[in-house]
């Protein structure tokens, strides 16, 4: 049983439908404005105003809600906590706690932080939702991605559940032969070489014959590859993103005008 | 001034790259073998990190699999698997991962380097080389941790930085201090399974790889060589910590 690691939610919908490209910089285009823009609230406008009417026309909502309720928001909530108490900026200190204060400018700063994240990994997760890794990967070749890459960024993402999957089957026969991996610190250290080594040795094996494999499929051919999939690129993608970069820029020159 | 050494640092990236791609330096890190190997290693990076968080061990083991590409293939193939690893690893599951790109490729780097120079061939050297990866490692994070986070990430380790903020240091020194008692442990280790790794593989397996020369071991390990390892350590450690010092009071 491998669990899937992509995000991927098959729909029929408008953001769907848009080219793989398109969808990627839109991510980056949103991301770079939070980051960016000199005004305390453009991340919260972000997240409200863009995203979530987006997760609404690509038919994510319900997905989209779920990970960021169970995923964004503990770990964007952690930090807030970390950067409110150890912050030490500020001098409106509402209350302290040992040798930490927390002011108001420091809660401020963290929220705004936090914020931030918030959108970037929300953009970033609106994009995995609608987009097939393998789509992005073709659509990238075709654009000139040397096809090398695209082999190893699909194949990681494959590897990566078989893995962890092979890594808890270890850990746990090891356990069941008696293996002490809740004991005292040393014996926790010992535990690492019988944990990781069967896992490491195990899989650079099988590299031998992953080489050997690509190798026969015509891996390092240098003649032009066909690809299944056909992937649209309409006048209004293009004019997407045009606008997001029209957009990034005008932030810039907005955050060196007014600083 | 953050961001201009943050710019510094991409434009660094970019230029290397630029460069070793020109001198065909990139290219002969790479072979079939290079190739099917990155995605096993990132896969390896990962799995070892959740290793380390069910055992709950204070580092993170999380560069093992960079490093072994970087001393069998070269520091190329070694930058280019630590940035895709946590490219990848930060767009698909944990995008607080995605920020420290930089970091991993120069750790590649760097012990790819270190590699070639021959740092890679018994105990003692494996620790210089796991300590130059450390050193580089904090310089390239701390801008990034004051940047993305201002200075207080979510890992364990931003306690000392907020100890010594409230000490009343200011915040580049208090987060590279940090960075720089934390990381030698990590990386040092990292290097060390690492090697336990590649000296565990047969002969055939590594003459595989573009490197197999950086592997080949100085037989005769005693326990003296152990000895100076760990004297060397201590004492380049010593003197970082003494530079990090005056930095600091200046």
């Amino acid at each position: 049983m491998h669990e899937r690691l992509s995000f991927y939610v098959k729909r029929d919908s408008f953001l769907h439908g848009l080219n793989p490209l398109t969808k990627l910089t839109l991510a980056f285009g949103l991301t770079f404005v939070s980051f960016i823009s000199p005004w305390y609230w453009t991340p919260h406008f972000v997240i409200l105003l863009v995203i979530i009417p987006l997760s609404l026309v690509g038919r994510v909502q319900r997905e989209y809600l779920n990970a960021a309720f169970r995923l964004i928001l503990p770990t964007t909530g952690f930090l807030f906590l970390m950067q409110a108490l150890f912050q030490p900026i500020g001098k409106t200190v509402i209350f302290q706690f040992w040798f930490l204060d927390v002011t108001s400018e420091s809660l401020s700063f963290a929220f705004e932080n936090a914020s931030r994240i918030f959108a970037m990994v929300s953009s970033f997760t609106l994009f995995l939702l609608t987009t097939h890794p393998s789509e992005l990967m073709s659509d990238l070749t075709r654009r000139g991605l040397p096809s090398q890459f695209a082999y190893v960024i699909i194949s990681t993402i494959q590897i990566i559940p078989q893995m962890q999957s092979k890594a808890q089957t270890i850990i746990a026969a090891q356990r069941s032969r008696g293996l002490d991996t809740e004991g005292s610190f040393l014996k926790r250290i010992s535990a690492l070489v019988p944990l990781v080594g069967p896992l490491v040795f195990g899989s650079l094996v099988e590299v031998e014959e992953r080489a050997i494999a690509i190798e026969a499929r015509g891996f390092t051919s240098t003649n032009r590859k066909t690809s299944l999939r056909e992937i649209r690129d309409t006048g209004f993608d293009k004019f997407v993103r045009w606008l997001l970069l029209m957009i990034a820029l005008v932030v810039v020159s907005l955050k060196i005008w007014l600083s | 001034m953050n961001v201009i050494y943050l710019i510094i640092v991409g434009v660094a990236m970019v230029i290397l790259l630029a460069w070793a791609f020109l001198t065909n330096r990139l290219q002969k890190d790479f072979n079939t073998m290079t190739w099917a190997l990155i995605p096993v290693a990132i896969a390896i990076n990962i799995a070892i990190g959740q290793i380390v968080v069910a055992l709950k061990l204070p580092v993170y083991l999380d560069s093992i699999g960079t490093i072994f590409v970087a001393v069998t293939c070269g520091p190329w193939a070694g930058a280019i698997t630590g940035a895709l690893a946590n490219i990848i690893w930060g767009s698909i599951v944990d995008p607080n991962a995605l920020p420290w790109f930089p970091v991993a490729f120069f750790i590649g780097l760097v012990s790819g380097f270190c590699a070639s120079g021959g740092l890679f061939k018994n105990w003692w050297k494996v620790m210089v080389t796991g300590f130059l990866v450390a050193l580089t490692a904090a310089t390239i994070s701390t801008p990034i941790a004051v940047i993305v986070y201002g200075g207080i990430t979510a890992s364990g380790s931003s306690f000392i930085t907020a100890y010594l903020l409230q000490l009343g240091q200011s915040l580049v020194p208090s987060v590279l201090i940090t960075n720089s008692l934390v990381e030698p442990f990590d990386k040092i280790s990292t290097c060390l399974l690492a090697f336990t790794i590649v000296q565990g593989l047969s002969t055939r397996f590594l003459a595989r790889f573009p490197r197999p020369e950086n592997v080949e071991v100085e037989e005769g390990v005693t326990r003296t060589q152990l000895f100076i390892a760990v004297g060397v350590v201590i004492v380049l450690l010593a003197l970082y910590i003494l530079f990090v010092v005056k930095l600091v009071n200046k």
